[in-house]
Parts: structure tokens; C-alpha cells; sequence
């Protein structure tokens, strides 16, 4: 990327990151009615509509969606091609969520309307050939469809891993393993100044993900150590190869938080729960891109970072549209966008995670 | 030709039970374009009973797989138009999806032939390996007390995280070969109760277990070869079986699956209509663009057709709505692959000059000159007449440019770069350079003043006045640069610019000034600078875009200088080494200079003029048809399609607006 393009970036990546909320602004919305957060993020048109709660809340998410996809758009424009692809692979998981849609649709029989219903609508860039994938009969069709375009990698393991198994877990869990893994693939394909600046970002991404993948295989869905292990993407930061091997193998829950590196061990000393471990390290991963952003000096990695904050605000503010939707109480929602602690007991989750 | 086919907005109320009727009707017509907006009364809904359009969309996506196995008319001959019911419809569906249930095993079954074949190729390439390796392969083969072994092929990207997993397994894992996608893998470890996790993790990872050849100590790698050659004759008698069940299957099925077609042909116009089409209770109502002189026909046709009362009324575009109206493109067969040239830039705008006859005349001419040779353009022309069955109607653009080429050829007296053989019928262009960059200017000027006039016209047909005397290209513009062009001539002919002239350019850019100032709303400094630089623009553009011109005269120079090189060098050789170097130098110019003066007719037309003249933001007459076999003109039918019962780009181009 030449030096102009950089700046241009990265004063773009600065203009757009005053959008980012931060706790305050958060505890601010939480306190919101649904038509003042209607006004606030232009989201009338949607919410006015007589539709069903549902319909309500889906419509909501497929805006945020959009808005997030759109500054994407506009973040890649100054890009050269790998670090285009870079993004575009990141945002490719809104492909995904639907692809995962279809096959859940079509192992389960739904109606080809419903399985609509719940797809995204994405830009160009991004969408599956949604109605082929619509009316192929079954899921090995569908994934052979989907194997003579750009996602043949993910189709093709995903088909493999269904005729063998024959079961939804392994095969979204083979499409989940393959995004992180390209998406690694693609940052590790940068050079000078980027690679270090994604190296901790995807590597705080990934230390998330793969924690969170391990102590739900290990300990909620006891897997093997070897299935659990296979399952993970070795991340380029924390949770590299050889510690993934040594986690996987352990016993316990505890045990796993007390081998973990430094900082997580401290970072997660004392948790309970999977939902504790997921508050924590999601913090965790927050406070690492909100540096990037802050401090980073690669355009593509601030952008990323941005991209990665915007779509937690994005959730969050779902989240609370949702909550107000649904009518819940204001405690649960600020539990829900983690902005109170939860003080019932859970213990019981210890168990089972 | 500079008029457009004047259209007509109808709007149609027929009673929803004779929708489908309707549908037909205005398919059969091939006159009515639908009209997708959404209706101004609030009181329509969208037509319930979407479920037609469901079964529709099915049913075809099943017939579109099956006819990927077997061959399916995709526009058969309809002896009799009807109207396809809801029952019809949904059967038709089932009985497709039935029959893709069956056609589909046979797809799985060539995909499990060519898996296997691929199968035994990785046992040959496991085979060479094995032979080298100085171990005892019958202990790999069978599993010892202590030891578990496992042989096979895993996808290439999953080697390194099952490394991983076996490890924890407390196994090894040996990568020996890599093929294509896949590897070849030895994973080895103790017998045990992690046995049963491997298992899961192997599938996991796609792992394909290879099995071990049977006496590979004792046979001969010949004797294996040839195991495997019996294998893959026998893969390949399977493959032949499948194949003979299939055709079976598709004689079987042959007129059923015509009949699907048909039934799935005549139900398309109702689908296509479907979202232009507003319903309240039982009445319905569509509507959509009609050739003015074809309204009165589809009245006709209408009465004939429909059963219950209907009510057509008909009027004209409002201004309002021109961007919305579609442009019937000029039908002429010598014009067609010109026309596909323009729709790459764009379409007319209804009430826009069509700009392809003014294209294919000025594109041949500059073509023509700039490539002048008999030989040459002789050699494109039978080339573009060779390969006119796959070139299809394009081919008619290579012969008429080898033409325009042939006849600048006898003009400048030049065959394959030879010019001394025949007479010049007029002049030979590397001998009289001035005169050809003089004509080229000329040229220029009189495309340029054509693009303007063109541009004023459009402006005026709309009734933006404003915009065609002070626009862009506007009557303005014409007075400046046709006053430049005049001072222009007085200086080449040695005298002064003259007072008319630099009077009538002072006031057509000051009118373009003051236009320029009137409509900017913008601080007094910016304004001064954007009008500065919007004047300066104007002057700049029109003399650079004249100079363009030069161009045409510059290429018949390279043209004519190009082919002394070659001759040059043929020259310096032997009788054998000339004509060589006179075939090899007359394709070099052919491919080379003709790709580059092709190119650079191209960006004349497009920059110089549409840019000037044709907004090309409209869209074509696309009306609603029945995609049934048409008679094809005899030598048509000799050049693209040997059997136009199986024509699929007749099918094609007869899709309907939207269509499935």
C-alpha cells in the first residue's frame, strides 16, 4: 500500500472510530425506550412496521448487518488486493451464518420460504448463490453446489466431513475450523509493519475462539483430546500448536485456566463458568483491538480492529433493542450487554462446562 | 432512424380467474414489456397464491439439474397454447422432483466411478512408494498385537492438525507422498483404548484408508500395473453400464420430460408477470410498455382470448416517466454485432438517437483507413467468414472490417504491405503524409460537430432547452469550437485568426462563464476558480479532442511503415527466408497493429463520441415471451445451429425481463 493510501486509511479508520461506544455511552443507551432508540439509530422504518416481534428483531439485525458490511465497503476501497481479501474473508462469516442457515434448513426440511426468512441479505461481494442453494434437495447438494464456487475449500471439507459423520455438529464445526484457518492463512501473508499488529489482533481473536471451542469440547461436549484438538485453529499469538496439544490433554476445567499462559491465567483465575470465561476473554479481546486502534500502525490491522469493535457495539445495541423488544426486565438486559455482573448462582454450569 | 419507436403505457384490469390467460395472451403477442413499479393505489396488494411461482421456480431448478444429465429440448415446439393451473403445476413438480430423485443416482454413481478411479491412481502412486521401501508391508497390512497401523490419504490442508490429534492419541503420523490435494499418510501407534478416539478424529479429517496390495512382496510391480489396469477397464465398463442405463432412462422419460418443458414454458409468462401484477378481491391489474402501433392488436388478441370482461386503457409515457420507458433496438442483421458493441457502453435512453448506424458507418471508415490493405483485410474477412458458425452474427463484423479494409487497400494501393504492385486508386498514404493528417483533422471537426448536433438533439427532444444551448456539446459549445475551427483554418491558410472568429469565441465562453456562474452556489473566490477552470476546460478539450484525430492518419502511416520494415528485412533474405519473413510479418501486423487500431477505433467512438451524445442509461424493449422453438431462417440455421430443435441460445436471448 503506498504511503498515501496508508494515511488515507488511516485517517479514515480515525474518522470512523468516533463512532465506536464506549461503557458510558453504553449505560447511556441501556436506558433508552425503544422509540428513543428507534430515533437514535434511525431505525424507525423498521421497528414502526406492523410486524411480528420476531420479524422485528430480525429485520433490526439484518440493518446493523448492513451498516457494519457497508463500512467494511468503505474501508477496502483504499486497500490493495490481499489486504482487501483479508477483510472481506472477515466479514465472509455473515456468508456463513447463512450457509449454516441452509444446511440446518435442509437437514431439518424446512420450507424453502422459512429457510429465506432467516438468510441475510448481503452485498454482492459476499453472498452465496442463495437460490440455487435454495432449491438444491438435500445437503450433500447443496455443498457440491457450493464447491464449484469461491467457497470450495470450506464446501468441499464440510461435504467430506458430513459423508463421514453424518451429523450438523461436525459439519459446522469443519466450517467454523476453515474461516479461522483462512483467515489466519491471509494474515500470515503480510510483511513489515502489518504482520505484527494482525499477528496480536487475529492472535486475540483466535486465544478467544479457541478457548472458548476447547472447554465447550473438552468438558461440555466431552470430546477426545485428539477430537477436541483437531477442531482448533492454532492461533499466532497465545494459543499456539504446541500449547493447544498440552491444553486439550488436560483433565479439568481448572486445570486448563491454571495452565494457560500469561496474561490469561491471571485473567481468568477464579472463573466458574464458561459464561465467566467468556466475559473475561471477550473483554480480553476488546481491550486488544481498542490498543490496535489506538496505538497500531498498520492501516489494514486498525481497520480490522475497527471492524471488529463496531460489529461488538453493533451486537450490543442489538442486544438491547432485542431486550426492549421482548419486554425484559432492565436488570437482564445489562446483564445481556455486560454491563452488570450476573449475581444468581451458576454453579451448576461449572458442571456442565 | 433518429425518432424512436413511439411506446405507450397500458394498464390492464382483468378478473384474477383469467389471469393466467391474460399472461399468455401478452406472451404470445411478444409486444408487452411489464412495468415493475409499484402501484399508486394503496389499496392493492401483491397477488396472493405466491405458492405458483414457488412450485414454478422448483419445478424448473429440478428440470435445469436433470437436463445437466440428460439432454432436454430447452425450446420445444408448442402445438397448443393453454393455461397451466395451479394442479398442473404442482404435479408437474412432483412428477420432476421424482424424477431428479432417480437421474440424481446416476449422477452420484459417475461421481463414485471417478472417485474410484482416483482411488486406484493413489493406490498406483502408494504402490511406486511401497516398492521402495525396504520394510516388511505385510506386517503394515495386518495389525500386530502392540501395534495399531492405519494407510491412506487425507485432504492436504487437514495433514498438519491431524498430526496434532494423533499425537495426543499417542500415535505418530508419517506424511511419504503428496498428490494433488491429497496426502499419503502412515499413522502408527500402541494398541489400545485411544484406538476408538483416532477413529472419530481420522473421519474427522476426511482420512481415506488404503489398502495395502496383497502380495506385493512376492508379485511383481508389472503384475500390479496390470491388477490396476483390469480395475480401471473395469471402472471404465461401469462407467459404459451407467451411461447405457442412463440413455435407457432418458428414452424412458424423453417425452415426459419434453411435456415438464412445455408445461413449465407456458406457465413463465404468469410467473415473470408475477410482481408487476396488484390484485383487489377478484380483480387484478397489470401493466406495462407497448409499442404505440401494437396496442390496438393486443385489444384484439385480448377480446379473442379472455373469457371475462377486461378494461385496457393506454397512454403516453409522461416526461416524468422517460427514464423508466424501454427502447426498442433498430433491427437490422448488418447492424446487429455493431449493436452489441454499443450496448457495451450502454442503451438509449427512450427519445435518445440510437447511436449504432452512426457507429457502424464511422467505425468501418476509420478502420478501414487506419488498416488499409487488400491482403489484410481480405484475410480478416475470409477468417471472419471461416469461423462463422463460432463467431455467430459477430462474424459479420470481421467481414465487413476486412472489407472496409480491402477497399482502403485498393485506394492506397497496397496488398500484404506491397505497394508497387498494384495501383493506388487514389493515393498512397506514407507517400502524402500532410494530406492524410489534414484529411484526419477534418475528419475530426466533422465528427465532432456531429457528436455536438446529436447531443443538442437529444437535449431537445426532452425539452431541456436550458442544457442544449448551454450544456455540454450545447449550441454554445458548437458556436465556440466551430469559431475555433474557423480562426484555426485562417491561421493554417497564413493569415490572422480573425475578428469574427475571436469575437464569436469571447462570447460563446463568456455565455459559458456566466451559464457556469448562474448555476454555482459557491463562495465568490470558488466560483471565479471553477469557472476559470471550467472555461479553460472547454478550450483544452475541444482542440485536444480534434488532435485526437490525428490518429487515423497517424495508423495508415504505421500501417504503410510497418509493412516496409517487413519487406526490408524480407529483402535482406534468401527466396525461402523472404517469403517467411513476408507470412510471418503480414501476421505480426494482422494481429498486432489490427488489435491496436481496433483498440483505438474503440476509444474514438466511445471517448470523442458517446461521451458527448448518448447517456446510454436506458434499457431495452424486453417483452414478455414464450420461450417455444421459432422457424430458423435457413442459412441462419446452416451457420449456428445444426439442430434447432435443441437450441439453447435461441432459448437464451428470448429470456423474458427478470426471467428465471
Amino acid at each position: 500500500m503506498s504511503a498515501t493510501s496508508q494515511a488515507y486509511l488511516n485517517t479514515r479508520v480515525t474518522a470512523m472510530s468516533t463512532r465506536l461506544l464506549d461503557r458510558e455511552q453504553i449505560q447511556a443507551l441501556a436506558q433508552l425506550t425503544l422509540p428513543e432508540l428507534a430515533e437514535r439509530f434511525e431505525l424507525e422504518s423498521v421497528l414502526d412496521e406492523q410486524l411480528p416481534k420476531r420479524a422485528k428483531s430480525r429485520a433490526v439485525e439484518q440493518t446493523l448487518i448492513r451498516v457494519l458490511l457497508a463500512e467494511l465497503a468503505v474501508l477496502i476501497r483504499p486497500m490493495t488486493a490481499p489486504e482487501r481479501g483479508l477483510l472481506l474473508a472477515w466479514g465472509r462469516k455473515f456468508a456463513l451464518f447463512n450457509l449454516k442457515t441452509l444446511i440446518r434448513g435442509k437437514l431439518y426440511n424446512l420450507d424453502q420460504a422459512e429457510i429465506r426468512e432467516n438468510l441475510y441479505d448481503l452485498p454482492d461481494s459476499m453472498r452465496l448463490s442463495d437460490q440455487e442453494l435454495l432449491r438444491a434437495e438435500n445437503v450433500l447438494e447443496l455443498l457440491r453446489i457450493l464447491e464449484q464456487g469461491p467457497h470450495r475449500l470450506i464446501a468441499r471439507q464440510a461435504r467430506e466431513v458430513y459423508e463421514q459423520k453424518r451429523e450438523p455438529f461436525a459439519l459446522e464445526a469443519a466450517i467454523d475450523q476453515r474461516y479461522y484457518a483462512e483467515l489466519v492463512r491471509q494474515a500470515m501473508q503480510f510483511q513489515g509493519e502489518n504482520v505484527q499488529s494482525l499477528q496480536q489482533l487475529l492472535g486475540a481473536i483466535l486465544d478467544r475462539i479457541d478457548l472458548l471451542w476447547l472447554l465447550r469440547f473438552r468438558f461440555s461436549y466431552r470430546l477426545s483430546p485428539s477430537e477436541t484438538y483437531y477442531q482448533l485453529v492454532p492461533s499466532p499469538k497465545l494459543l499456539h500448536r504446541d500449547r493447544l496439544l498440552e491444553l486439550a490433554n488436560m483433565e479439568t476445567f481448572e486445570q486448563v485456566l491454571e495452565a494457560l499462559p500469561a496474561p490469561l491465567d491471571k485473567l481468568l483465575a477464579g472463573s466458574t463458568s464458561l459464561i465467566d470465561v467468556q466475559r473475561r476473554v471477550g473483554a480480553h479481546q476488546h481491550a486488544e483491538a481498542q490498543r490496535i486502534l489506538a496505538s497500531g500502525r498498520s492501516g489494514v490491522a486498525r481497520a480490522l480492529a475497527y471492524l471488529v469493535l463496531r460489529e461488538s457495539d453493533l451486537m450490543v445495541l442489538f442486544s438491547l433493542i432485542q431486550g426492549r423488544l421482548l419486554a425484559l426486565p432492565q436488570e437482564l438486559i445489562e446483564i445481556g450487554i455486560e454491563l452488570t455482573e450476573p449475581n444468581c448462582p451458576i454453579g451448576g454450569f461449572v458442571s456442565a462446562a | 432512424m433518429l425518432r424512436p419507436l413511439p411506446m405507450k403505457l397500458v394498464r390492464l384490469l382483468v378478473m384474477t380467474d383469467d389471469l393466467p390467460q391474460a399472461s399468455l395472451t401478452l406472451a404470445e403477442t411478444e409486444s408487452f414489456h411489464p412495468d415493475l413499479r409499484e402501484p399508486e393505489e394503496q389499496k392493492l396488494s401483491g397477488l396472493p397464491g405466491r405458492d405458483y411461482h414457488e412450485f414454478y421456480q422448483q419445478a424448473r431448478s429440478r428440470l435445469e439439474k436433470i437436463a445437466k444429465l440428460v439432454p432436454v429440448t430447452e425450446a420445444p415446439d408448442i402445438d397448443r397454447i393453454r393455461v397451466v393451473y395451479h394442479e398442473e403445476l404442482a404435479a408437474t413438480n412432483v412428477l420432476l422432483r421424482e424424477r431428479w430423485e432417480q437421474a440424481s443416482r446416476f449422477e452420484e454413481g459417475f461421481r463414485h466411478i471417478d472417485e474410484e478411479e482416483r482411488f486406484v491412481r493413489d493406490q498406483e502412486a502408494a504402490l511406486a512408494n511401497f516398492a521402495n521401501l525396504k520394510i516388511d508391508l505385510g506386517t503394515l497390512r495386518n495389525k500386530t498385537r502392540f501395534l495399531d497401523f492405519y494407510v491412506g490419504i487425507v485432504p492436504r490442508e487437514n495433514v498438519g492438525r491431524l498430526e496434532g490429534a494423533v499425537k495426543l492419541a499417542d500415535h505418530l503420523l508419517f506424511n511419504y507422498l503428496q498428490r494433488g490435494d491429497s496426502a499419503h499418510v502412515v499413522i502408527v501407534g500402541p494398541r489400545g483404548d485411544k484406538e476408538s478416539q483416532l477413529q472419530s478424529v481420522l473421519s474427522s479429517a476426511g482420512f481415506q484408508s488404503l489398502p495395502i496390495p496383497q502380495g506385493l512382496d512376492d508379485a511383481s510391480p508389472e503384475q500390479k500395473h496390470d491388477e490396476f489396469a483390469r480395475r480401471r477397464e473395469e471402472l471404465q465398463r461401469e462407467r459404459e453400464r451407467l451411461r447405457a442405463e442412463l440413455a435407457a432412462w432418458e428414452s424412458e422419460n424423453h417425452d415426459l420430460l419434453l411435456d415438464a418443458r412445455r408445461t413449465l414454458i407456458l406457465a413463465e409468462p404468469f410467473v415473470t408477470l408475477d410482481p408487476s401484477i396488484r390484485s383487489i378481491g377478484t380483480l387484478a391489474v397489470l401493466s406495462g410498455w407497448v409499442p404505440a402501433r401494437q396496442v390496438h392488436d393486443l385489444d384484439q388478441r385480448l377480446r379473442e382470448s379472455l373469457m371475462l370482461p377486461f378494461e385496457l386503457d393506454a397512454r403516453d409515457p409522461l416526461p416524468a416517466e422517460r427514464a423508466l420507458v424501454p427502447s426498442v433496438p433498430i433491427k437490422n442483421r448488418l447492424l446487429e454485432p455493431f449493436a452489441k458493441l454499443v450496448k457495451q457502453y450502454g442503451i438509449p435512453q427512450y427519445g435518445e438517437v440510437d447511436p449504432t448506424p452512426l457507429f457502424a458507418i464511422t467505425f468501418l471508415f476509420m478502420f478501414g483507413s487506419m488498416f488499409g490493405d487488400v491482403g489484410q483485410g481480405a484475410v480478416i474477412a475470409v477468417l471472419a467468414w471461416i469461423f462463422r458458425a463460432k463467431l455467430g452474427s459477430i462474424y459479420l463484423f470481421g467481414v465487413m472490417a476486412g472489407l472496409s479494409s480491402v477497399l482502403f487497400g485498393f485506394l492506397y494501393g497496397s496488398i500484404f504491405g506491397y505497394e508497387e504492385i498494384l495501383p493506388a486508386l487514389w493515393k498512397s498514404p506514407i507517400h502524402h503524409p500532410i494530406l492524410m493528417l489534414k484529411i484526419a483533422l477534418g475528419y475530426g471537426v466533422l465528427f465532432l460537430v456531429t457528436a455536438c448536433l446529436l447531443a443538442i438533439y437529444n437535449r431537445v427532444v426532452i425539452r431541456n432547452y436550458s442544457g442544449a444551448l448551454f450544456g455540454n456539446h450545447g449550441v454554445v459549445n458548437l458556436i465556440f469550437y466551430l469559431a475555433l475551427v474557423w480562426g484555426g483554418l485562417n491561421l493554417g491558410l497564413g493569415g490572422e485568426f480573425g475578428t469574427a472568429p475571436v469575437l464569436l469565441v469571447s462570447m460563446a465562453l463568456g455565455a459559458l462563464a456566466w451559464y457556469g456562474w448562474r448555476h454555482l452556489d459557491a463562495p465568490v473566490g470558488e466560483k471565479v476558480l471553477v469557472v476559470f477552470i471550467e472555461t479553460l476546460e472547454t478550450i483544452i478539450g475541444y482542440v485536444s479532442n480534434t488532435l485526437s484525430f490525428l490518429r487515423v492518419a497517424a495508423f495508415s502511416l504505421n500501417h504503410a511503415a510497418l509493412s516496409i520494415a517487413v519487406l526490408t528485412l524480407a529483402d535482406m533474405m534468401g527466396m525461402t527466408g523472404h517469403v517467411i519473413t513476408v507470412i510471418l510479418g503480414n501476421v505480426f501486423v494482422l494481429v498486432l497493429e489490427g488489435g491496436i487500431v481496433m483498440i483505438q477505433v474503440m476509444r474514438l467512438e466511445y471517448y470523442e463520441g458517446f461521451s458527448r451524445y448518448f447517456s446510454g442509461d436506458g434499457h431495452e424493449f424486453a417483452p414478455l415471451k414464450l420461450r417455444r422453438a421459432k422457424p430458423v431462417p435457413a442459412q441462419e440455421a446452416a451457420i449456428t445451429v445444426p439442430d434447432t430443435s435443441t437450441s439453447t441460445s435461441a432459448a437464451v436471448a428470448a429470456m423474458p425481463p427478470g426471467g428465471t
